[in-house]
């Protein structure tokens, strides 16, 4: 191969790599998944997560799980949740494990949750929703780790949730209807710059 | 006229605490997924519902921990992660290659992250590149590896054994943190060994199943065993690189003492990285396994500290070649 052949291939190479984040962007798979509470946003987070595992080896509750090729190439051996299988206690040691503060580190008070974990939001699907449908069930209400705050309860236990919901996914992974009647619409998506 | 032979000396042990340090390194990182999945057992509180083999990872685990702490939820926290990044009795601790990556990728400098590598970059400094024969749980499996490849060879299997350029890697090392920082997702982390074996022990004990750097990993050991003895670290690593580079003016040297070494050579035959201290060829990549101090017969090879390397001494002096030259210079 000659320079100049080689030189042009290498910069077609490179030309091709600076738009592939965009491209994978776009071609991302509808899989639902949340990243750990206080994770930076989908960009940042991948810029600085270096694939430790040290979240889903301190996580109590089993949560987290890591992809492998399934979400693109450059999510391979990142940190997810799926909330119908697994849902996260806010125990928030994911975030004091982290050594580059992928997932921020946020104490385990209350008003610290609030403020900074923002996995997603749950939506009630009324037309499964068992309480919305005249049957009094009330699971979701009951497993919110933020009762009152993030969600409430009206007449038959109708649950409403709330803006301050931080998306935990308790309320979906206890709900007793198949389908899940209610669910975590993930953030990430949401502050996705690209 | 016979010189004196030196007796054996102690560093040649050396090279067994050597192989005690990686076993003990390898079965920690095989034992922390299990400790995890003991950890949530004890947190779930339901010991009567656990599985029959649950019930033997909680009773072993239990066993073997109990005696050093009193709330395993909390108290087991102090050892967790790999050798890419873990916390070792609350001290947190990185591979460099981590840090320079996440740098390279984040494109910023995050302080409390970077300070976790200080103990290892100021190790290799002084020590060279001692991680790759030390602790690395990769060269762990790859030695094994190589052994069974003499074997083989042994009983007649051709194998490979090509040689390729050594600076091959440095050019991955640096390809890999231009892609990173390209991609925006760190990419060196799924190219090397040891970040691949900590995460693939934990999926595959804890999770259940091995992620796709099971399959990497697999290709390197093939790499290894059918085309280039070692390859991987001598030729592609890109840690291995890093620890070089930093290693390049380390003070602790293996050096050749050119009046006991008799030129058998068996030191260039044991040298994982392919390197040549029979001609006092060390250089950067010298990771001071102490391979070569347990084989010499005449214990010519000694530790030295220097910041650079002897140049070639001559043909040894109880060897033939010397010995020719000298009767041929009083003649």
């Amino acid at each position: 191969m000659k320079r100049r052949e080689f030189l042009q291939s290498l910069t077609a190479a490179a030309a091709l790599l600076a738009v592939s984040p965009h491209l994978v962007a776009k071609n991302q798979s509808s899989f639902r998944f949340l990243r750990p509470p206080g994770a930076l946003d989908e960009d940042e987070f991948l810029r600085n997560c270096i694939r430790c595992g040290k979240c889903g080896e301190i996580c109590p509750n089993r949560t987290i799980k890591f992809f492998s090729t399934e979400n693109g190439t450059d999510s391979v051996d990142t940190p997810y949740i799926v909330p119908r299988e697994q849902a996260c206690i806010l125990c928030m040691k994911c975030g004091d494990v982290c050594p580059t503060g992928a997932i921020k580190s946020i104490p385990r008070e209350m008003n610290a949750i609030l403020e900074n974990v923002e996995m997603g939001t749950a939506r009630v699907d009324r037309s499964l929703c068992l309480s919305w449908q005249g049957k009094t069930c009330g699971v979701c209400y009951r497993a919110c780790p933020l009762q009152d705050v993030a969600i409430r309860i009206g007449r038959l236990e109708q649950p409403h949730v709330l803006k301050d919901c931080v998306g935990c996914g308790l309320c979906e992974r206890s709900c007793i209807q198949i389908p899940q009647a209610i669910r975590i619409i993930p953030n990430r998506s949401l502050s996705k710059s690209a | 006229m016979q010189k004196t032979i030196a007796k054996p000396s102690s560093l040649r042990h050396l090279n067994k605490l050597r192989w005690l340090i990686l076993t003990l390194v390898f079965s920690i990182l095989v034992l922390l997924p299990f400790i995890h999945l003991y950890q949530t057992y004890v947190a779930a509180h339901a010991y009567d519902l656990l599985l029959p083999n649950e019930k033997i990872i909680y009773d072993a685990m239990e066993w073997l921990t109990e005696p050093f702490v009193s709330n395993p939820e909390r108290d087991l926290d102090l050892v967790k992660g790999t050798t890419w990044s873990g916390t070792l009795f609350g001290l947190r601790l990185s591979d460099p290659l981590a840090v320079l990556s996440q740098i390279a990728t984040s494109l910023s400098l995050y302080w409390p992250f970077i300070l976790t590598a200080l103990i290892p970059v100021v190790a290799t400094i002084i020590l060279g590149r001692f991680f790759c024969g030390w602790i690395c749980p990769a060269t762990f499996i790859y030695e094994l590896n190589d052994t069974l490849a003499a074997w083989m060879r042994r009983a007649g299997v051709p194998l490979g054994d090509k040689v390729y350029d050594k600076r091959i890697k440095y050019i991955i090392l640096a390809g890999g943190l231009v892609l990173s920082m390209l991609l925006g997702s760190i990419m060196t982390a799924a190219i090397y060994p040891p970040a691949i074996i900590g995460r693939e022990l934990y999926y595959v004990i804890a999770q259940g199943a091995f992620g796709s750097g099971a399959v990497f990993f697999i290709l390197t050991i093939l790499f290894d065993l059918l085309v280039a003895r070692r390859g991987f670290c001598r030729y592609l690593c890109p840690g291995g690189a890093l620890y070089s580079l930093l290693g390049r003016y380390r003070l602790l040297r293996i050096q050749r003492v050119v009046e006991q070494c008799n030129d058998c050579k068996k030191c260039n035959v044991v040298c994982e990285f392919g390197l040549d201290p029979l001609e006092d060829g060390f250089g950067q990549e010298c990771n001071n396994c102490t391979a070569c101090i347990a084989v010499c017969p005449t214990d010519a090879l000694k530790f030295k500290i220097q910041t650079y390397d002897q140049t070639f001494q001559g043909p040894g002096h109880l060897g033939h070649a010397y010995r020719n030259q000298q009767s041929g210079t009083s003649k």
